[in-house]
Parts: C-alpha cells; sequence; structure tokens
C-alpha cells in the first residue's frame, strides 16, 4: 500500500493502523453473531416457498402440518389479523407473508415454527397449497410490453420513509417509480456536436452473498417486542416493526450482535417482521435462520439496462449525456426506488456536461425483490458511461487518460446544480492510476489496460446521534447505533473518539446497534459511517467537553482561582492539566458520578449540502485474453482509495480492495438467471463469487488530501472502487482485442462472441 | 436438514450385503457422501438406510502391477489418488486431473467409486477414465462382474448397476509401448464447462490408433471412435499436430451439445475442440517419454 | 423410528461421548450439542469453505460431513487453535495483516490455514492461493488473507 498525504495532522490514534478491536473474537470463534444466539425456550422457524413466479393463491391446507408433532404454530397471512402486512422502505408493498398472491417464484407462503428445525421442514412437506397461475414476467421487456401481467394491481401505499412521491408516478402499472434528472439545453447539445456517440450496456442482477445468510431471533414480553437481527440498520427496522405492529418506537428494541458481511443486503427490513410475526403466534422466542439458497431469493442488487447517449466536441469535450435507465427491480419496491434516482445521479458523475437528460425507470418483475447492493446503482451506470467515455477516446484520436482530464470537473466545482462541490482531486487520482499501470509504456500485445473513475453522490441522509459518557476514572464509553458488519467501525469509530478526547484507544469502550440502548443514527451504509458517526462522536465530544470545562469552572471557582482552559486532553487549571475523570470526581464531588456528551447531525450547517460528500472512485486494470477460449485474465488490479482523511490506513485499504474484488467478480462471473420464471443457478454452485486463484497483483494507493466533511477531511470509502471495474475490464479487453463488451458479466463465451464479431466486422 | 435415516457401519463385503438385505431395499450404500447427503439435503431422495462403504476393507487401497496396470479401490478418495506414488508414476494425467476436482475438502471426503457411481454428466474421472479404457469391479450378493466405463455410465445419473451391488475398485491397464494418456479441461463454474481425455498410442513419430472421450457436452460422457480415427497417421511433433487436427475437431464439431450457463452448443463444442487440441499435446508428451 | 447412536470422539483434545441421531452433521454436533459456535455455516453446500474443521488432520465440511462419521476421530475447531489464552502465530497473523472483515469466513480460512501450513510449512504464494481456493471470503478480497499466511509460515521458521 502506497499512501499520498497531503491534509493537516490528526491526533492520535486517528490515521494510525491500529489492531482492529473485534480482531481477537474473531480468530478464536468467540465472536457472536445473530445465527450463534440461544434463548431459553427458543422455537425454530421454516418457510414454505412459491414454486411459481406469479399465481394467485386459492386455498392453503395447513392442518396436517399443524397437528403434525412437534408443531408450535403454522402461520399464513390469514393468521395475522391486525397486524399490518405490507411494509417497505419507499413503498409499503411487501407483504411480510403472501396475502392472496404470489408475485415471484421463492415468495413465503406459509410459515411454521416447531421444537427444532427438522420438524418445522417434515412439517413443510404436509402443507398443501393450491395455486392458480398467472402470466408472469421475469424481464423488463415483458413486463413493459403491452399487455403484460400486472404485479401489483393497486399502487402501493407510501412507505414508512418520505421522499419518494414526486417518483412514483405509475406511468405504467409495472413501472414502481421513475425518476428523472436534468439540466442544460439537451438539444442544443446533441444539434452543435461533433461526435455523437449512441449504446446500450447490460448489467445483471446480481446476489451479495453476504456469508452470513439472513437470520433474525424474535421474543414478546408484555407487548413488547426484542429483535436480534443481522441488520444493518438497526433503526430502519425498529420503525418497520412498530409501523407492522402498531407498537410505541420505545416498545420495538432490536439488536444486532456482529454481522456476517452485508454489502448493501442487509440495509432496511427482511426478515424481521416475518420472525416477529412468527413468535407472536408462536408464544415462543423464534428463531429464522435462512441459508443461502433463500438468501438469495430474499435480496438481490437491480440488474439494469442502459442506454446512453452522449455527444462531445471536437476536442473530446462532453456537451450533452442522454439516457433512459431501467432497473429490474423484482417483485417488491424495496429500496429500488432510491437505487434509481441514485443511479440517474452517477450518471453525470465526476464529469462537466452542460446539458443532461436522464430518466430512470424502477420496473416490477416477477423476480426476487432488488434493493441496495454495493455500490447503489453506479456500477450499472458507470460500467455504460465510463465505456463510452473510452469509445469517444479511440473515436477521436485522444489518449482515455486525456479524455477524462478534458472533461472532470476540479475540486470544489458542483457536478450538476445544487449540489455540494465535488470533494476530490480526480485527475490527480487518475495520474496515480495511471502510473501504478506504466501508462507510459506501451503493453505487450494482447494486453490492454484501462483507467476508470466515478463519482457517487454517497453518506445518505445526514441523520445521525453519539452519546460519549466520561467516566470518573477518565475512560470513555461511547454509544452509537452504527453497526459492525465487518468495515471495522468498532476500531475507526473508538479511535476517533479517543483522537478527539486525547484518551489512550485502551480507555475507550464502543457500545453500538441496540435500540434500545444507544442513541439513534439513520443507518449503515452508504459508506457514511467514519464520516457521519464520526462527525456525531465529535460533536459528542466536543459537548461533554463544554460541559467539564463548565464543571471546572463551577469546581474550582475562587476569588484569585485562575480560570480553567480547555486543552486537547483536559482542563487546564493555572499550571495543572485536569484529566477529564478528574473533573467529573470534582464535580460529583467523589469518587463517582459521570459526564454525558450529546452528538447531533442533521441536514443543517457543515452537513446542510447534499450529498454529505462524494464517494469517488478510481480504478486501473490490466488484462490478457484467451483468443481461443474467451477467458478474461486480469493480471493487475489498481485501486485509489480517495479517502480524505484514513482514520485507520489498513482498514481504508482492506475496504478498496474488498470493494474491488468484488467488483471483479459481478464484471466476470456474477449474475443471477431466470429461466421459466424461476431462477436457475440461484446456489453457490452456478453463482460464482470470486477464489483466491482469481487474484490479480494488487496495488493500493491511499490519497488523504483532507477534503471530506468528516473529522480531519474524511470521507467514505468501502465502495468507490467497485463501481468503476467492469467499465475498466471491458475497456482493457478493447485494447487488448478490438472487442467490446457491452454486457456484463463477461463470460467467456460472451468474450467469444464478442471477438467473433470483431472478426466479423473485420471481413475476417 | 437430512432427514432421519439409520447407520450401518460393515466390516466386509458380506457384512454391506446383509445389511442391504436387511434394509429391504429402502438404502443406499454411502461412501464419502459429497453428493448423496447433498440430495438427501434438498430433498430430491430419502433412504430408510445408508450403509458406509468406508469401513469395508476390499473397497480400499490403491495398487499396481509390475507393468503399471492400477487398481483404484471404490472407498479411495480423490485426495488419495492425487497423492497416490502409484498414480503419479503410471498415470500422472489422473493424479493432475484429482487435483483440479472440486475443492480440498470435498476432494478430502470424495471417493473415485462414489464419483464414478453417481454418474454425474460432469464426471472428470468418468471422462478421463473412459478414454483410458479402465474397467469397473462390482461385486453383489449374486456375485461379481467387471465392465468397461460406458457400460457402467449408461445415463445422466444412471448406471447400468443393480441395486444391492456395489462398485469395488477401478483397473486402469498399464501404457502399452508408447502411449500416453492426458485429460484437459476448463471450468468457469463449480463443474467443467468442457473437457477431453485422450489416449494415444505412438510408433515411429506418428500416432498409431487414438481413443478421445468429450465430458460435459452431453448428458454422460463419450468416446467419438472417429475423432480417435482422425488422429491416427499425425505425425508426433508439436507443429504438424497443430496443423492436423482439423478432421478430429470436426468431428467433435458434430456433437450434439446441451447448452448450459457455460454457453451454448456452438461454444461448447468450440471448447472441446482447443481442449483437445491441448489434450493431445500432452498425450503425445508423455507417449514419447514412454517410447 | 429414531434411530440414535452413541460416538466418542476427541474435539479440540477432549474426549466427547454422545447419543445423537445418524443424520446430524458435525456441524450441528459442535454447534447444538457442544456450544462450539465458532464453526459456522454458510452455504451448507460444501463450496464456501466456512465450515472447515479438521477431522484426524483432514479438512472437511462440516456442514455435510455426518458426525457419525468422526466417531473414534479427533475433531479440531477454530476453538482449539490458541492454547491458555496464546493465539497461534497464524490467528496473530490474521490480526495483523487484517485478513478478516466481517468474521464469519475467519474460523473456517483459520482451520483450511492450518491444515496447509501443518502439510506445508513454507507454501509459496500461489500454493496458498491454491490451497485455500475452496475457501470463499466476501469481505476481503483475499490479500489480507494470503499475506497472513505467508506471514505465519515467516513466524513459523
Ligand atoms: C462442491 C463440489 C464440487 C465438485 N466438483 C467436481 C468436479 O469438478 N469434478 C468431478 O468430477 N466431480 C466433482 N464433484 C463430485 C465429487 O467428485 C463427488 O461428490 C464424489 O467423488 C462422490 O464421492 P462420495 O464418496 O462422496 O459419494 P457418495 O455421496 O457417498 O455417493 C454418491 C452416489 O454413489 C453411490 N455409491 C457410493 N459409493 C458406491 C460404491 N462403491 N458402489 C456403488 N454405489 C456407490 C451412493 O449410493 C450415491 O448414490 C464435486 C462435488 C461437490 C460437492
Ligand atoms: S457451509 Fe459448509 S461449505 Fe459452506
Ligand atoms: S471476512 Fe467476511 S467473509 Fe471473510
Amino acid at each position: 500500500m502506497k499512501r499520498v498525504i497531503e491534509r493537516g495532522p490528526a491526533p492520535e490514534p486517528i490515521g494510525i493502523s491500529v489492531p482492529r478491536r473485534d480482531g481477537i473474537e474473531k480468530v478464536t470463534g468467540a465472536a457472536s453473531f445473530t445465527t450463534d444466539l440461544t434463548l431459553p425456550g427458543l422455537a425454530h422457524a421454516r418457510l414454505l416457498r412459491s414454486p411459481y413466479a406469479h399465481a394467485r393463491i386459492r386455498s392453503i391446507d395447513a392442518e396436517a402440518a399443524r397437528r403434525h408433532p412437534g408443531v408450535i404454530a403454522v402461520v399464513t397471512a390469514a393468521d395475522l389479523p391486525g397486524v399490518q402486512l405490507e411494509y417497505g422502505h419507499a413503498v409499503a408493498d411487501h407483504p411480510l407473508i403472501a396475502t392472496g398472491k404470489v408475485r415471484f417464484a421463492g415468495e413465503v407462503v406459509v410459515g411454521v415454527v416447531a421444537e427444532d428445525a427438522a420438524t418445522a421442514d417434515e412439517a413443510l412437506r404436509l402443507i398443501e397449497v393450491d395455486y392458480d397461475p398467472l402470466p408472469y414476467a421475469t424481464t423488463v421487456e415483458e413486463a413493459l410490453a403491452p399487455g403484460a401481467p400486472v404485479l401489483h394491481e393497486k399502487a402501493g401505499r407510501q412507505g414508512a420513509h418520505r421522499g419518494f412521491e414526486e417518483d412514483i408516478t405509475r406511468d405504467h402499472p409495472n413501472v414502481c417509480s421513475t425518476f428523472r434528472q436534468a439540466w442544460g439545453e439537451i438539444e442544443d447539445a446533441f444539434t452543435g456536436a461533433h461526435l455523437v456517440l449512441e449504446g446500450t450496456w447490460h448489467y445483471p442482477m446480481c446476489y451479495a452473498f453476504a456469508m452470513e445468510p439472513y437470520t433474525s431471533v424474535a421474543e414478546w414480553k408484555d407487548g413488547e417486542l426484542t429483535v436480534w437481527s443481522s441488520a444493518q440498520h438497526p433503526y430502519m427496522v425498529r420503525d418497520d416493526l412498530a409501523h407492522v405492529f402498531h407498537l410505541p418506537l420505545s416498545a420495538v428494541r432490536v439488536i444486532v450482535p456482529y454481522v456476517g458481511g452485508g454489502y448493501g443486503s442487509k440495509s432496511y427490513t427482511k426478515i424481521e417482521p416475518l420472525t416477529a410475526a412468527l413468535a407472536l403466534k408462536a408464544g415462543r422466542p423464534v428463531r429464522l435462520a435462512l441459508n443461502v439458497d433463500d438468501a438469495i431469493l430474499t435480496t438481490r442488487g437491480d440488474g439494469a439496462t442502459v442506454q446512453l447517449r452522449s455527444a462531445f466536441d471536437r476536442d473530446g469535450r462532453l456537451l450533452g449525456r442522454q439516457a433512459t435507465v431501467r432497473l429490474d427491480s423484482g417483485a417488491y419496491a424495496e429500496n429500488s426506488p432510491l437505487v434509481g434516482r441514485k443511479a440517474a445521479n452517477r450518471l453525470g458523475g465526476p464529469y462537466r456536461i452542460p446539458a443532461l437528460e436522464v430518466t430512470c425507470q424502477v420496473v416490477y418483475t416477477n423476480t426476487a425483490p432488488a434493493s441496495s447492493f454495493r455500490g447503489f446503482g453506479a456500477p450499472q451506470v458507470v460500467f455504460a458511461a465510463e465505456s463510452q467515455m473510452d469509445e469517444a477516446a479511440e473515436a477521436l484520436g485522444l489518449d482515455p487518460l486525456e479524455i477524462r482530464r478534458r472533461n472532470l470537473v476540479e475540486r470544489g466545482e458542483r457536478p450538476w446544480p445544487k449540489v455540494r462541490g465535488l470533494d476530490a482531486k480526480l485527475a490527480d487520482d487518475l495520474a496515480l492510476a495511471a502510473a501504478e499501470l506504466d501508462w507510459s509504456t506501451p503493453p505487450a500485445p494482447g494486453v490492454g489496460r484501462a483507467v476508470c473513475v466515478s463519482a457517487s453522490d454517497a453518506g445518505s441522509e445526514p441523520v445521525t446521534t453519539a452519546t460519549l459518557r466520561v467516566h470518573p476514572d477518565g475512560s470513555v464509553t461511547v454509544l452509537c447505533g452504527s453497526t459492525e458488519i465487518g468495515q471495522g467501525s468498532a476500531t475507526a469509530l473508538a479511535q476517533i473518539a479517543a483522537g478527539e478526547m486525547g484518551v489512550p484507544l485502551e480507555k475507550v469502550r464502543l457500545v453500538q446497534s441496540d435500540t434500545a440502548a444507544v442513541t439513534y443514527d439513520r443507518s449503515t451504509g452508504a459508506s457514511r459511517t467514519t464520516t457521519l458517526m464520526g462527525l456525531a462522536i465529535r460533536n459528542a465530544a466536543r459537548d461533554v467537553k463544554a460541559q467539564l470545562l463548565e464543571w471546572a469552572r463551577e469546581s474550582w471557582a475562587g476569588e484569585d482561582a485562575p480560570e480553567p482552559v480547555l486543552e486537547h486532553a483536559g482542563i487546564r487549571v493555572g499550571d495543572r492539566l485536569a484529566g477529564w475523570g478528574e473533573v467529573v470526581r470534582a464535580w460529583f464531588a467523589g469518587d463517582y458520578g459521570e459526564a454525558i456528551g450529546r452528538g447531533y447531525l442533521r441536514k443543517a450547517g457543515e452537513t446542510a449540502e447534499m450529498p454529505p460528500f462524494w464517494e469517488v472512485g478510481c480504478v486501473g486494470v490490466e488484462v490478457r485474453v484467451d483468443e481461443s477460449t474467451g477467458e478474461i485474465h486480469v493480471e493487475k488490479l489498481v485501486t485509489i482509495g480517495d479517502v480524505g482523511c484514513a482514520v485507520n490506513p489498513q482498514l481504508a485499504e482492506a475496504q478498496d480492495v474488498g470493494a474491488a474484488i468484488m467488483g471483479l467478480g459481478m464484471a466476470m462471473r456474477e449474475e443471477l438467471i431466470y429461466e421459466d420464471g424461476n431462477l436457475v443457478n440461484g446456489n453457490l454452485y452456478d453463482y460464482r463469487v470470486p477464489r483466491f486463484t482469481d487474484l490479480p497483483e494488487l496495488r493500493t494507493v491511499l490519497v488523504e488530501r483532507g477534503d471530506g466533511v468528516g473529522v480531519y477531511g474524511a470521507k467514505g470509502g468501502g465502495e468507490g472502487a467497485l463501481n468503476p471495474v467492469a467499465s475498466a475490464i471491458a475497456n482493457a479487453v478493447r485494447r487488448a482485442t478490438g472487442a467490446r463488451l457491452r454486457e456484463a458479466p463477461f463470460t467467456p463465451e460472451r468474450v467469444w462472441e464478442a471477438l467473433r464479431e470483431r472478426d466479423a466486422a473485420n471481413g475476417r | 436438514m437430512i432427514p432421519r435415516f439409520a447407520h450401518r457401519r460393515p466390516r466386509s463385503l458380506a457384512d454391506a450385503f446383509a445389511a442391504f438385505d436387511a434394509a429391504g431395499g429402502d438404502c443406499a450404500w454411502y461412501a464419502g457422501g459429497t453428493e448423496l447427503l447433498a440430495v438427501m439435503k434438498m430433498g430430491f431422495a430419502q433412504f430408510g438406510t445408508l450403509i458406509d462403504l468406508k469401513s469395508v476393507p476390499e473397497l480400499g487401497g490403491i495398487s499396481a502391477d509390475a507393468d503399471g496396470a492400477l487398481r483404484i479401490g471404490a472407498t479411495v478418495t480423490h485426495r488419495e489418488i492425487e497423492r497416490s506414488p502409484h498414480v503419479l508414476r503410471h498415470l500422472p494425467g489422473l493424479a493432475a486431473l484429482e487435483r483440479e476436482v472440486a475443492n480440498i475438502r470435498v476432494r478430502n471426503t470424495g471417493t473415485l467409486g462414489g464419483n464414478l457411481a453417481f454418474a454425474e454428466p460432469h464426471s472428470d474421472p468418468a471422462t478421463f477414465l473412459l478414454a483410458c479404457d479402465a474397467r469397473v469391479e462390482l461385486a453383489g450378493p449374486a456375485g461379481a462382474r467387471e465392465m468397461a466405463i460406458d457400460e457402467l455410465i449408461v445415463g445422466p445419473l444412471t448406471t447400468s448397476r443393480e441395486a444391492d451391488e456395489l462398485l469395488v475398485a477401478i483397473r486402469v491397464p498399464a501404457p502399452a509401448a508408447g502411449e500416453g494418456r492426458a485429460y484437459a479441461k476448463l471450468a468457469f463454474f463449480e463443474r467443467p464447462a468442457a473437457s477431453v481425455g485422450v489416449r494415444v498410442r505412438v510408433v515411429d513419430g506418428a500416432i498409431a490408433d487414438a481413443t478421445v472421450a468429450v465430458g460435459s457436452l452431453t448428458d454422460l460422457p463419450i468416446v467419438l471412435p472417429a475423432a480417435g480415427a482422425a488422429l491416427a497417421g499425425l505425425p508426433a511433433e508439436p507443429a504438424a499436430l497443430d496443423a492436423g487436427l482439423g478432421a478430429a475437431i470436426a468431428v467433435l464439431g458434430e456433437i450434439d451439445a446441451i447448452p448450459d450457463h457455460n454457453g451454448s452448443a456452438d461454444y461448447k463444442r468450440h471448447l472441446a475442440g482447443i481442449l483437445l487440441g491441448r489434450a493431445v499435446t500432452q498425450a503425445v508428451e508423455e507417449a514419447r517419454a514412454h517410447a | 423410528m429414531r434411530e440414535t447412536v452413541e460416538i466418542s470422539l476427541q474435539v479440540n483434545e477432549r474426549a466427547q461421548s454422545l447419543r445423537i441421531e445418524p443424520r446430524e452433521t458435525l456441524a450441528d454436533v459442535l454447534r447444538d450439542r457442544l456450544g462450539l459456535t465458532g464453526t459456522k455455516v454458510s452455504c451448507d453446500a460444501q463450496v464456501c469453505g466456512a465450515c472447515t474443521v479438521l477431522v484426524d488432520g483432514r479438512t472437511v465440511s462440516a456442514c455435510t460431513f455426518l458426525a457419525v462419521d468422526a466417531d473414534g476421530g479427533a475433531v479440531r475447531t477454530v476453538e482449539g487453535l490458541a492454547r491458555d489464552g496464546v493465539l497461534t502465530p497464524l490467528q496473530q497473523a490474521f490480526i495483523d495483516e487484517a485478513a478478516f472483515q466481517c468474521g464469519f469466513c475467519t474460523p473456517g480460512m483459520l482451520m483450511a490455514a492450518t491444515a496447509l501450513l501443518e502439510e506445508n510449512p513454507h507454501p509459496t504464494e500461489d500454493e496458498v492461493k491454491e490451497g485455500l481456493d475452496g475457501n470463499l471470503c466476501r469481505c476481503t478480497g483475499y490479500a489480507p488473507i494470503v499475506a497472513a499466511v505467508l506471514r505465519a509460515a515467516e513466524a513459523g521458521r
């Protein structure tokens, strides 16, 4: 790992690669995940899923299952009167269990709770469901065709979180939402253009494969609900649960132990309402642990078709961009309306585009629902946009680096009206990536290189709180709602607290993600935690320090007592530095008590402008293609981790590498395939994620220019390195072979076909 | 969840047949369980009793005779084969193939007998052993018999084995003078996309006769006599081989391949052609060493 | 017809005798009966390696390995690596190299790497990649795991 540091100093341990605080637990097997939890009286649930892509449920005969020894409860929608079955973040269209109709093969129709999972499994086989199959549409084309089967007869209710009103226009019954992004005079841009390029790109539906499949445990006591879950956003889950069961927010407690991977797939609410409903009917705490085959039917990434037209002047400057993006969002809205918005925004991205017009439709199909997934709309559209930039360079005889340089927005410049100015020097990042690839030395024949960039409006809504408690011995407890999903928040946030308070890291304890014990955080996603929770913790530290200063004044007031002065690690009283603990003890007049600091963050002040920060991506690759088989060998992969301030450089690098390799998987092999209404590769045999032997030579450069909104200029990472990977590989393949890839993943057969097209075009 | 079953651990072949008889037919032979347990877990099969063959001594062990003919017991694991000095010496292509089967855990438990008895259409060993003219020893309460691989594997997941019969061992003939055997595959997902096993006999610098087997294209591995015949007469020199493979590749081009997530029938046939070239080159190299 | 059988095995060098159903996998027995929840189950299909444990020194997928097949054998799990709170060089190297993020693959990864190093104490980088290829990690992108195994090998020299 290389580092480029052009930022001001930060107090230790900020900026130091301290070992992960979850290390010992995780290497000894002691780390406890939701799946490891047991409770007295815990019962186990299994689910019956629809074999049909689209069908009316005529009847369900579950009598034999109910009578099966060891069965505690058999639950269908009919068994849940009084429960608000539909939930959903943007559009409340998702019943927690099928109501009258199923909309994808794999939808949950019946839940069985039994003494053990094996018994529940046996009971499932005794249930008879009579379906009336309906015509189905498993692709966007089918769903938008005239006379297409309609998935949702009624428009979904506005969901738990407002803000999508204008998107939910229903210009077609299978269009869940439409988002339009436009500025400038688009007609003029194309009329005056020297070069107009047009193309269509396809990005697959993908599966996040968090290694821990979704697992929840729910327990009711005295009308109050506690849920343990592998969820990224405990507070969002709390809100949905309160809504579904008509409870006050305070009656719902969501606890998130260690999470075995998220990548966005555990954002928002998944199986928690169902688990809670099963526990309600069973009168016992219930565990619902999905396996991978179930998880793959629970959430996936949106597939996309991107039709993109761009206009350039003779120097390669972008004049305008026009695009239609269609997302294949599956049977329920989930978070796809937001993915659609972001996809539209991320098509403009890092370039100065005088005129832009993007329409993004989020389309319902009879497939498993799509929702957030690392990159969040960006991988889909950046594949098209960055491929087209290389096409333009080629058409104009420009170096791919040069055409990008001519179009990149400068730091501080707004990529489009009313947004925060870009907080990165992308041209410099691009130069770093090119240098790592030896750009100026021509590659060997059959080898191709490419560098691609992206910019995502990241961070989500800056609504976050933190509580910082100072104990009489000077040690500190931080309460925060961010979850530890592997990204290292438990370590980085503790480093920020230690750095801000000027106390040793060993004296900081971080308590996370229990909605009854820690204060509100909107979400752990959109690369926001180090930046936004970091700021909330800083604010809490400032708050507690201000109080402690006040306390020092009160405690040590006197005629000729010196005026206490706030310093980084304590309060100076005359020639003496009083530690925080001493101030607490003095104020309470004894060896007890504590000071409580409150950290709030909202859309105001430094985080008033949206997005809170830009997450930039800059990736370079070098590939070799075996033309006989169509296999691509990615030999080098360069990522530039432009994170403003790396609170923990080792963890920041780890995010970049992990994201880039995930991007490699999606570019090369990952794709969910539907045939005859069914997912045909819904298992890890056929859905192939990257392995050790796929690992290219990796180079990471961490760039710290202090230009983010977070502490010491930090800004988010962890997704940026994924977004440009597919386009970089496609562009490098083009340069190695002359073949152009427009459909990901780049399976050997697709590459072989593209090579044959190249040959046909060349008259070979 | 694996559906409930009873478990038997016979200590001899006779014991095994007695256990089968006692289970009244509602039972399965069980070796590594890497296929069987997976199938049961998915609910595709259920058996009252599993009869573990790993405890039956007659089914284990690898031996070689002085000429290099191999006998591999049915319960020998992939991992044992990949490291067996006998196999490394007399049939290095099999050891190399085994190193690329599945992952190390499956190789540690999965057996050759289980692989062949399951008759999965993408089986690597089945394709290669077919090209090597290997034979399978079977035993049942009614006695023992032996057969060629293509007599055993008669369809996808289908063998000609009687229910109460079991695979005892696989016998691979010793290489004749000037003979070489090699295997090449391409896998983009868990199982191969295409694979080719080749046996060649080189006499006086040219291929005298050859066997070509192709796996993963159709629903069982197949021998293509016409492809073998098209190799005969080619000079055993790399350049000449490259130039002369066309006729044999054309035979592969006629295979009625089944499209799957690896690609279309056309593409899979194309891959088989590429693999034929790789396998022949290696087999000829080995043949030269045996000359 | 609920047949049970008695098995005796060593788990992390401690003798255990249990009465189980033959259908119980080694992962079930370790996690649910012995409370050794370090061993994880992910794909449940022998592909990912999250459930990797050692039986008589060999790695197996505990998700699809019958506990009866470990009868009379010695099983090692992630809980058995550190002794008296002292991490093995491999565990320490995993911490030093940040060779995990969410940690869900880590127990299986550590067991696979332990077996690899016991068999080949000084592997090359390619041998590490080949040897661990059957263990998936979705978080790290593998590079830090390779570095950790090589570091542990170096420490063991
Ligand atoms: C993840 C994964 C990847 C794989 N990849 C590959 C690959 O790349 N290439 C490849 O070739 N294979 C591959 N396989 C298949 C693997 O080789 C087989 O699973 C294994 O060899 C089967 O052996 P087993 O002892 O476990 O059989 P079991 O599961 O015990 O038995 C399989 C079948 O054979 C029967 N049987 C077993 N032994 C006998 C016997 N001696 N006589 C009669 N019947 C018997 C059983 O009743 C059962 O029907 C893969 C498997 C998995 C799980
Ligand atoms: S859980 Fe056993 S290999 Fe994946
Ligand atoms: S650390 Fe999360 S899967 Fe490996």
